[in-house]
């Protein structure tokens, strides 16, 4: 009855304009912010009295917002190779290993992604301060390396553990070296686990701002500080114009996802 | 017992070698980045909470004996309680609504909703704070309608936390409720209406039930979630309603005080973990993030 749509009566319609709203809700902000960023008005007045793509023009014009966004690839870039090889070498450790404390090893891999991020920021903030890390880049990969090592580990043990090892021993007992029988037969049946690791790093540090804010000096500053620093100052719309390019990124990104994992079914 | 199952032997040559492969040293590397660039880094900031300026509680005596500090305590509990019960009253029927919809629509609501999660959260929160301005479309369409002679204050206050934390934290909440009333068994709630239950009686006797595990622990997640947030609330809140992550984190950048930082910082750790370890206990493993 309550759980059977077409039996529900004048529930369902309770239900589906609930759902309606609440979606309407989620999207609405987002396509908001995009119409904007092609409207003509400095106050974001909408509807806008006329159209233009003067806010595109200032954001691509502007040096510090391209550099913004190009030091945000590269850390992401970087942080995504060392997140799934480090996670990689560990989740087949977790897996496979024999040895006493790996539940609690395991768990503690995971502690960042519980651990609120102010703290962690301001933790590694005080520790870069001394030994000099502070608003450099390899300061920036550390610190989104520890918040995205969690993901990768955790998409990846979870494909080890439904990969049957049996066909890997198969490998190495037909004369294969157990390090070839690992990249030409198991990496291929987990690259599923390889793939959401290296979307959910390069996610997690390209969209980091807490971090980032602490991690940040004048010179070196990626996408989300640059946003936040403007945002504090006033509501531009060239920050329309960054955000609409952001989402872009984001909509490409889940397309491609869903590609490769229609891809890796078939 | 190698020659029972194995008359060759091979196993036994070869197994060993491939065992030995998969160890401790392994993990090393994540192991060594863990520690000396998350553990070590934590527990120096907490311990200088009881070393600086000197040695002793002085920093928590001050934190917990002062009116000011306490009312950001009390304000991080009421806007994260505020946001869990929102999430949660709008979360269960849409939750509901997508367990049993046809798939053509709820898929959609889903696709929809992964979006809304994976834009920056700064551009949501940029969203919102366009929105809500005085001069912005909520309060030009509420005058619009006559509803209103003033702009409402939208932003900068409770109100504005509020919907923007909400609007971050309602996916959080729909997508594990959703798992959960997916699994209950429709016949039972066929049985209630057999056995003469109105629609009413079952949805608070049976299905609320049910779901109970699904919301409380998705409720945790989202209140320890709200508990340490720090973007949206510094962007879309008022001085006078000041959450713990910014108190964190204007310890340490403006008034450089570390004795203080790091003793707020242990504050929301001790509440985070033992409101984590709640959920372990009650839910086995779930997954958990924030920003």
């Amino acid at each position: 009855m309550l759980l059977n749509f077409e039996r529900l009566g004048a529930w369902k319609w309770i239900l589906l304009v609930i759902t309606g709203l609440t979606a309407a809700f989620l999207i609405l902000p987002i396509v908001f912010i995009a119409a904007l960023s092609f409207g003509s008005s400095q106050w974001l007045i909408f509807p806008p009295p006329s159209w233009t793509l003067q806010w595109y023009k200032a954001f691509l014009a502007d040096p510090r917002w391209l550099e913004a966004a190009w030091t945000s690839f590269r850390i992401a870039a970087v942080v995504t190779v060392l997140s799934v090889l480090i996670g990689l070498v560990a989740s087949f450790g977790l897996v496979r290993g024999r040895f006493i404390g790996k539940e609690a090893l395991r768990a503690l891999f995971l502690t960042p992604m519980i651990l609120p991020v102010v703290v962690l920021a301001v933790a590694l903030y005080a520790f870069f301060l001394r030994i000099g890390l502070n608003g450099t880049t390899t300061g920036f990969v550390i610190a989104h390396l520890v918040v995205a090592l969690p993901f990768s580990i955790l998409s990846m043990t979870n494909a080890l553990e439904g990969f049957d090892k049996s066909i890997e021993d198969a490998a190495v007992l037909c004369g294969a070296h157990p390090l070839e029988a690992k990249i030409r037969v198991t990496l291929p049946a987990i690259s599923h686990g390889l793939f959401s690791a290296a979307v959910f790093s390069f996610l997690t540090s390209w969209d980091e701002v807490v971090l980032a804010i602490f991690m940040a000096s004048p010179t070196l500053q990626t996408l989300p500080v640059k946003i936040w620093t403007t945002l504090r100052q006033d509501l531009t719309p060239v920050i329309a114009a960054a955000s609409t390019l952001l989402v872009i990124v984001t909509i490409a990104l889940m397309l491609l996802a869903a590609l490769v994992r229609k891809g890796l079914k078939s | 017992m190698a020659t029972l199952t194995d008359p060759g032997g091979i196993a036994g040559t070869v197994k060993p070698r491939i065992v030995r492969q998969y160890n401790f040293a392994q993990t090393v590397p994540a192991l060594a980045l863990i520690l000396l660039f998350f553990v070590l880094p934590v527990l120096a900031l907490l311990l200088r909470s009881v070393l600086e300026p000197q040695p002793g509680f002085g920093n928590y005596a001050a934190l917990l004996g002062s009116t000011t500090y306490l009312k950001i305590f009390l304000n991080t509990f009421v806007v994260s309680a505020l946001v869990t019960a929102v999430s949660l009253a709008i979360g269960f029927p849409v939750a509901w609504a997508l367990a049993i919809m046809p798939s053509r629509l709820s898929s959609v609501v889903f696709a929809i909703l992964l979006l809304s999660m994976w834009t920056n959260l700064l551009t949501r929160t940029y969203a919102w704070m366009v929105l809500l301005q005085r001069t912005g479309v909520i309060n030009k369409t509420l005058m619009g309608l006559g509803l209103i002679d003033q702009p409402l204050p939208l932003v900068n206050n409770l109100v504005g936390v509020t919907i923007g934390m909400t609007y971050i934290m309602l996916p959080f909440i729909i997508l594990p409720l959703y798992g959960v009333i997916r699994r209950i068994d429709p016949a039972i709630l066929q049985a209630a209406a057999l056995c003469g239950a109105t629609r009413f009686q079952a949805l608070t006797r049976i299905l609320i039930p049910l779901a109970a595990p699904g919301m409380v622990s998705g409720a945790l997640m989202v209140f320890v979630m709200s508990l340490g947030y720090f973007v949206t609330p510094a962007l879309l809140g008022g001085t006078a309603n000041m959450m713990l992550a910014e108190l964190i984190a204007q310890f340490v950048q403006s008034l450089v005080n570390w004795g203080m930082g790091g003793a707020a910082a242990l504050i929301l750790l001790v509440v985070t973990l033992t409101l984590y370890a709640v959920q372990l206990r009650l839910f086995g493993p779930a997954r958990m993030g924030g920003h």
